[in-house]
């Protein structure tokens, strides 16, 4: 390939009647400078941008890219279908002719399912000097084995060490399952849909993403100030969002799947 | 990521974030997979993915849980916080180049790091026992398949 070759980045898919604004001065995925754009047939928009093709993509500004060119679309109020990171054809031809040629049905049932609807993750993590806390206040193994190693010197003591650590930890795994429940049930009853999935770090209680319509987003919110509110000191609650709906994108083009309405 | 919309909230954290560990939960491995509507005209462009899966019950994982439940000062009550949950935020904040990378956001942002700045190389030899992501080079690039 040349070196100058470029091809064509796509984001997602949108419906046809967005104005060009709607992705206007926003940094593109691979090249910063290029500028994001929407190429339409058959009343859908596929929203793309040039990529040159010698360099690798996924450097921390290209995910941010990808994410803010969706998530800013997904804010605007109407259905976005977001597509994986590192999505590129051949041209814009390759976009029009090929992909929302073949894709229009799919991409209609997703748009149509999606419509006023927004993906909202919520994020909680423990506050680690309070599960700990706790953790020694509910645990009298951990308390004993606590108190057996204070008396020691720093470099003794190996064997407990492991058994308070590992004590530890599998106490806070079970009150995430605990708590994560209790997340969801106080948030999914606001969402048409939900996806929770554990955080990879041993303080992190549960990412978990909702996929909630307009008109139930405030009430959402509000059950989950409320929540942060009643763990407020023990748990760290963010929310993220109004965001594409990455978790729930591939679901709603899938035929005959609307039975989770 | 969106604007911060500053409602009456007050224990929720709403501040819109561009953390590269939120986007990186966000978006990798999520989203439509187009394969099946264009073929031919995929471009095999190189993606740099992050594994940030890592496994995290490890005995160092349980070493440093037991540190920071023995520097708990639970007569008082917890005014101070120092020891590990201190540390770790500062690892958070500074992007993850201390010594002790257990917390995943400390590793991700240290991927990015290294993304972003491959001369920096002299990585302390007492991390390379620890988790590190592994950064597959490929893994997901779509090979052209014209014939």
């Amino acid at each position: 390939m040349a070196e100058d070759e470029r091809a064509c980045y796509v984001y997602g898919v949108v419906t046809g009647d967005r104005p060009d604004e709607s992705v206007k001065d926003l940094p593109a995925v691979g090249d910063p400078e290029a500028p994001v754009t929407l190429v339409r047939r058959g009343g859908q928009a596929a929203v793309v941008s040039e990529v040159p093709v010698d360099k690798p993509l996924g450097t921390p500004e290209d995910l941010r890219a990808h994410a803010r060119v969706l998530d800013h679309l997904a804010a605007q109020g109407a259905p976005v279908l977001p597509f994986r990171f590192g999505t590129v054809v051949r041209d814009t031809a390759a976009v029009t002719d090929e992909l929302l040629a073949e894709g229009h049905d799919d991409f209609a049932r997703g748009l149509d399912r999606l419509r006023g609807r927004t993906q909202l993750t919520v994020r909680a993590r423990y506050d680690q000097d309070a599960v700990l806390r706790e953790v020694v206040t509910e645990q009298p193994e951990a308390r004993r084995l606590r108190e057996e190693l204070l008396g020691l010197p720093e470099d003794a003591g190996y064997e407990q060490r492991i058994e308070l650590g590992q004590l530890v930890m599998d106490s806070i795994a079970a009150k995430r399952s605990v708590d994560a429940l209790e997340l969801d049930r106080r948030l999914a009853p606001y969402a048409v849909g939900s996806v929770s999935e554990e955080p990879a770090s041993p303080e992190g209680l549960v990412n978990a993403s909702f996929l909630v319509e307009d008109a139930k987003r405030q009430a959402f919110e509000e059950a989950a100030e409320e929540l942060a509110a009643h763990w407020h000191g023990r748990v760290r609650m963010r929310l993220l969002g109004p965001l594409a709906p990455y978790d729930f994108v591939a679901d709603a083009t899938l035929e005959g799947k609307e039975g989770d309405e | 990521m969106t604007v911060a919309r500053q409602q009456q909230s007050q224990h929720l954290d709403r501040a819109g974030s561009s953390a590269l560990v939120d986007v990186v939960d966000l978006i990798l491995d999520k989203g439509l997979v187009i394969d099946v509507y264009v073929r031919v005209s995929l471009v095999g462009i190189e993606i740099l993915t992050i594994d940030a899966r890592i496994v995290v019950a490890s005995v160092d994982t349980y070493l440093r849980f037991a540190e920071a439940t023995n520097r708990l000062d639970i007569a008082r009550s917890g005014t101070e916080t120092h020891g590990l949950p201190g540390l770790m935020d500062e690892i958070q904040e500074s992007g993850g180049k201390k010594k002790t990378k257990g917390a995943l956001e400390g590793v991700k942002e240290s991927v990015s790091d290294l993304l972003r700045d491959d001369d920096e190389e002299d990585r302390e030899p007492e991390a390379e026992e620890r988790e590190r992501p592994r950064r597959t080079r490929g893994s997901h690039s779509h090979r052209e398949r014209e014939r």
